[in-house]
Parts: structure tokens; sequence; C-alpha cells
């Protein structure tokens, strides 16, 4: 029963938020390892959904229930001794609202029903916005409120955009269920005006969620002031099913002929999100906000690819992967950062390659990999995004793209060189553990794996995500 | 019958403008609240729907249940119980917003003239014209007013919008469900949690100026 990876954490929430905090750490843990293995049966095709009418497993949906399972499992290892040393009032709704959140983000990955879908991501907002005001401090407060306002606009533009898809159904005399696999199959006769009215609307509208500027503005807030692992969950996972909700609106409107049309508005979103990025990463002057840009600029990355099509599309999936891999990893270390100097202004920290030479590798590490060096993943899918926009002709966004990247690299590096070597002569608050620093390891080397040998199950899966919207391998 | 629509529609423009001028917050909440039982009413009057079933009777009254009563209760209750100041505190005056509402009015006659001959059957134009107004003066709140709980009611009036929107879109009965489902849960989730975020505010702030949310910049 595929729902199961959806209910199981659900249900384990309810009990977590019920028992004492040992035990809930426990069962956070246990969770993300079932949920893995779950996970794993879907992907193996041995588990058929029991409502197939709103469930199903899509090449694009198994993609990224499978990063999210991943690095849920990791960042959960973390977050128990993360929480260990933190002092939160209220931890068990921490780690249930963790796992509610799960459950919301396996629902959004596996809806095959618009309407589901909607309701999924939709209520990864519900879900996620406890773990926001965790600190409950004035500041994060106001991330809180920024986030579920302006999400909950977002969302409701998406629902409006899912009528007017449903009236193209109409208006197209299509009959039977409002699933993407029906659609998908029926694109040809869907009313085009409609559906293109409908597509704005869900771009706008997941693309809140997926932090597409212009209307990012509540993802710098949100990622800084949530706790460490949660931001890592919301940067790795959440703008992932985000993203799925619009690559699926752009899978629709492809195979109704219309990708030229939904392409370029994704390329678009895709490079303003990166020089809004490039712009505001300059004078950061906290570190988590650095990386809560930086996930606003793959975001862009990996909306422009799709929207580029053929083989920068393979290279946008990759980047997806790979993204969420190291993005994860670093936020990770962010949060040792944090516990160590006992501050996110990066004024306030400096030298860590001695104060804190183990997260200092997995940090370094992190922002060499995520400004496209080797070995790391996002290296290769950045090269093949670039190629297939060059086998396109789109010379010129992809000059901007270029810019953008050297850009941010540029900004980013000198506020990363001061975290690592400034100067720093004052008292830790708090030593790293092995505990804190493997998970950010393990992100890490699976990102270098990957880039060596990708499996050929994984790599068949991608191929035939990418193949309904027009990629392929072969340019 | 479609006289008794047209007269509900032209209710609701109404109460649009109304919540765009008034300076109390009870009579705004008020206004919301007779706002919404107006536009759950819509669906009744509207063309399309001749043959009613017992289902989407019983769920017109849920509907007017939560956008009539329960919600606008739930919102005095609490204007009440944290003594949030009484005056809307407006950062575009009343007189500009009344004026932005009538531009909005005008320019979603001409988008909804222009829609109107793509639709299928005959959709009145009055009720997209609603639909757009109501929706875009949600936004125009939303965005011009200070207070954290006079957001919460420009996002209110949004989704009546775009309820009104499902109404004037759904022909045949698969979508028809859709709207209240999809609409139902919106408003659910939005309000309870906006609720309990409010709460929190004024025990953090002692006020529910969104004003002072501002630490975080750029």
């Amino acid at each position: 029963m595929l729902e199961l990876t959806c209910l199981i954490p659900f249900i384990a929430g309810i009990i977590a938020i019920f028992l004492p905090i040992k035990i809930g750490r426990g069962i956070l843990v246990l969770t993300a390892l079932s949920h893995l293995v779950l996970t794993v049966m879907a992907w193996l095709g041995n588990t058929k959904p029991a409502l197939p009418q709103y469930f199903s497993t899509s090449p694009e949906g198994l993609l990224v229930l499978l990063v999210t399972s991943f690095i849920f499992l990791f960042i959960s290892i973390y977050a128990v001794s993360y929480l260990s040393e933190t002092e939160i009032t209220s931890e068990p709704i921490y780690i249930g609202c963790t796992l509610f959140f799960l459950a919301s983000m396996s629902m959004a990955a596996l809806a095959d029903h618009l309407i589901v879908q909607w309701i999924a991501i939709e209520a990864t907002t519900l879900m996620s916005a406890p773990l926001i005001f965790l600190h409950r401090s004035k500041s994060a407060l106001e991330a809180t409120w920024k986030y579920v306002l302006i999400c909950s606009v977002g969302i409701a533009l998406a629902l409006l955009g899912c009528f007017f898809v449903v009236l193209a159904m109409d208006i197209g005399n299509v009959q039977g269920a409002i699933t993407f696999s029906a659609l998908n199959k029926a694109a040809a006769q869907l009313n085009p005006l409609w559906l293109k009215v409908g597509f704005i609307f869900l771009v706008i509208g997941y693309g809140t969620k997926m932090g597409l500027a212009p209307m990012h503005t509540w993802l710098p807030d949100a990622h800084s002031e949530a706790p460490s692992p949660a931001s890592a969950l919301l940067s790795g996972a959440l703008l992932n099913c985000a993203f799925l909700g619009v690559y699926r609106s752009h899978q629709l409107l492809f195979q109704a002929g219309l990708g030229e049309f939904s392409g370029n508005i994704l390329i678009g979103f895709g490079l303003l999100s990166m020089l809004v990025s490039a712009v505001f990463i300059y004078n950061q002057t906290d570190y988590k906000r650095m990386l809560a840009y930086s996930s606003i600029e793959n975001m862009g990355i990996i909306a422009f690819g799709v929207g580029v099509g053929g083989l920068a599309t393979y290279g946008a999936v990759l980047h997806l992967i790979h993204h969420s891999l190291i993005k994860s990893s670093l936020f990770l270390s962010s949060g040792n950062i944090l516990l160590g100097y006992g501050s996110k202004l990066i004024a306030k920290t400096g030298n860590m390659a001695k104060v804190f030479p183990k997260t200092f590798v997995a940090f370094f590490a992190g922002f060499v990999g995520i400004s496209g060096f080797p070995p790391f993943g996002i290296f290769v899918s950045e090269l093949l995004i670039i190629m297939g926009a060059f086998q396109q002709g789109r010379n010129i966004s992809i000059s901007i793209f270029i810019l953008a990247l050297v850009l941010i690299f540029a900004g980013a590096s000198r506020l990363v060189m001061k975290i690592s070597f400034g100067k720093w002569d004052d008292d830790i608050l708090l030593d790293e553990t092995m505990a804190r620093v493997l998970p950010s390891y393990a992100l890490l080397l699976t990102s270098i794996i990957l880039c060596i040998w990708l499996p050929d199950s994984l790599y068949q899966t991608i191929l035939s995500a990418i193949a309904t919207v027009g990629g392929s391998v072969n340019g | 019958m479609i006289h008794s629509a047209e007269i509900l529609l032209s209710l609701t423009l109404l109460s649009v403008l109304l919540s765009l001028t008034s300076h109390r917050l009870i009579l705004l909440i008020y206004i919301l609240a007779f706002q919404g039982i107006v536009v759950s009413l819509v669906p009744l009057f509207h063309e399309h729907n001749q043959a009613m079933t017992m289902g989407s009777i019983l769920m017109l009254q849920v509907m007017i249940f939560i956008k009539g009563i329960l919600i606008p209760g739930f919102m005095l209750s609490a204007v009440r119980k944290i003594k949030i100041r009484r005056e809307v505190e407006p950062l575009i005056g009343y007189h500009a917003s009344l004026f932005i509402g009538l531009i909005i009015i005008v320019v979603s006659a001409f988008m909804a003239d222009r829609i109107q001959g793509s639709l299928p059957g005959k959709s009145s134009v009055l009720i997209i014209i609603t639909a757009i107004t109501t929706l875009a003066s949600g936004l125009f709140l939303l965005m011009s007013r200070r207070k954290a709980i006079t957001q919460v009611i420009g996002y209110l009036m949004m989704e009546n919008g775009i309820y009104l929107f499902g109404t004037a879109l759904a022909r045949q009965t698969h979508a028809q469900h859709i709207v209240e489902f999809g609409v139902l849960l919106d408003i659910l989730v939005g309000i309870m949690v906006m609720g309990i975020v409010l709460n929190n505010i004024n025990s953090t702030f002692d006020d529910v100026d969104t004003v002072h949310l501002g630490q975080l910049k750029y």
C-alpha cells in the first residue's frame, strides 16, 4: 500500500506528541528509517496505491520522494543530537510537526490528483510553520507570519490555477478524473487559452512556495529563523515538493504542445531568481540568510534548466538531487556553527578552520560543492545545463546565467572566507561532536558518489521523468 | 432566479467597497460576515445549478456557517480577547482606497468582457466582474492595512473572490465539488494558523501591528 508512506509518519507524529522526549527522539529516527524502506519498496515497484484515482508513482514523484526520504534520515539523526544541546520548550511538538511535515511532503510527491497535490502542498505550509516558530522570539514570529501569509496567498492563487485547468477540461469536453496522468493523455484536447492562464497561476502559486523571485521574500526569513535541522528540511525537501507542482504543470503544457510558452516563463523566473540572489547575497551579515539566498539561486537554476529543455532538463533534475544533498549538509553545519559561536552574524564568527576543524571540513566542502566545483555533483549538473542551453541556442539567457553564477560565487566566497579564516579570539560555547558532523559528511559523500557512479535505476527514472517535458541526454 | 443572483452579486460589490472605507475593525468584521453569507448564497441562484441535490444544499449550509458565522465570530472574539485597538490604521487612506476599489471594478469589467467570449455557455458577466473585484480588492486590503488581523480579513476576502470564480466557472458536477472542498480547507487552514499566530503576536508585542514586524530586513 503506497499510502503507508504518508500514513506512517503521520501516525508516528501523533504518537510522538504525547510521549516523553526521549522516546519521541527514538520514534523520529525509527520513522525516518521505515520511511526510507517504504520509499525503496515503492521505488522497486513492490507497492501499489490503494487509491489509484488520487495517488500514483510517477517517475518525478519517486525521485523527489527518494531525495526527501534520504535526507530526512540524516537530518533526523542530526536533530536528535541538536535537540539535546538546545533548550526548546516544546520539543514533542517539534518532533511531531517534523513527522507531519514528512507525511505531507510524501503526499505531495505521490499525489496524482490535481487537488490532492494542492492540499498536500498547503499542508506542508501548515506543518512547517510551528517548526519556524520554535524559538518563539520576535524575529521568529515575524518570519512565521511572513511565511504563512505569503505562502497562503500563493497557495490560494494556485487553487485558482487548478480551477482554470479544470475549466480548460470542461471547454475541451474532456471526461474523466482530474489527475495528471489522465490530463497528460488528453492534453491535446484541453483548451489552450485557459491552460495557459492556469499555468501562470500555478507557477505563481507553487513558485511562491518554491522561492522563485519575486515571490521569494518569505524564504530568507524562514530559513534563517528556523532551527538548523528544520532549515535543512525546508531547503532540501520542501522546495523540491513545491517544484514538483511547477514541474507537473509544465509537463501538462508540454504535452498540450505549449511547452515553449511555459518554458519561457520558467526561464524568466529562473534568471530573475538568480539575479536577485546575486544582488542580495553580496552584503549578507547572517550566514544562514546567505545559505537561504543560495537556495533561491539554486531553485532558479532548476527552473531555468527545466524551462530550456533537452539536455538542460537532465542537468536540472541532477541539480535538484545534488542541491538537496549539499544544501541540507550546509544547513546542518550551520547549526554547529550557531551552537559553537552563539550567533548567526558572520561578524561574530571566524577562524573556524582552527576552532571547529570537523565542521569546517563539512562547511567548506559544502561551499565548494554548492559553488559548482568538482568533485561534487553540482559541477556536472551546471555544466549540463549550460551545454543544453547552448544547444538550444539560448545565448543571451545563458550569459545572464553564467554572470549570476560568477557574482554569487564572488559574493559568497568573501563571507565564507571570513567565517573560515577570519580573526577570532573568544571563547567557544559548545564543542562539535561526531554525531553532529557525520550526517553532513554522509550527505556530501553521497553527492560525490552519485557524481562518479549513478545507479542504473536512478538514471532510467530520471530519463523517464524528463522525457515527458522534452528532455533527453542526447540534446 | 437570475435577478436574485444579480442582486446578491451587487450586494457583494457593495460590501467590497464598504470594507475598503470602513474605519472601525468591528464593522469590518461584520461586513466580512455579510459578504461571506452573500457569496455562499450565490451558487443557489446561479443559472447553471437548476437541480440542487441534497449534498450541494448541505454544502451550501456548511459554507454559510463557516464564512458567515464561524470565522467572523472567531475574529470578533480574538479582537475582544486581546484588546486590539479598534481603528483599522490604513497605510493608504480610506478615500484613496475607495478610489482604487472603483478603478478595480472598472478594470475587472473590462477584463470580464474579454474573458466572457471564451467561456462555455452563457455565464453572467456580473459574476466574473464581482469575482475579479473581490479577489483584487482582497489583495489590496491585505497589502494596504497595517494590523495583522486586517491582513487576515483581506486574505479571506480574496478567498471569497476565488470561491465566486469557482462558482462562475464550474459547469460540470465534478468541478463543483472541487470548488467547495478546496475553499473549505483553505479557509479553515488560513484562519486556524493565523488565529494561533495572532494570539502569539499579541502576547509578544502587546500589539497586533505588523509595522513592529520590521526586524528582518532584506
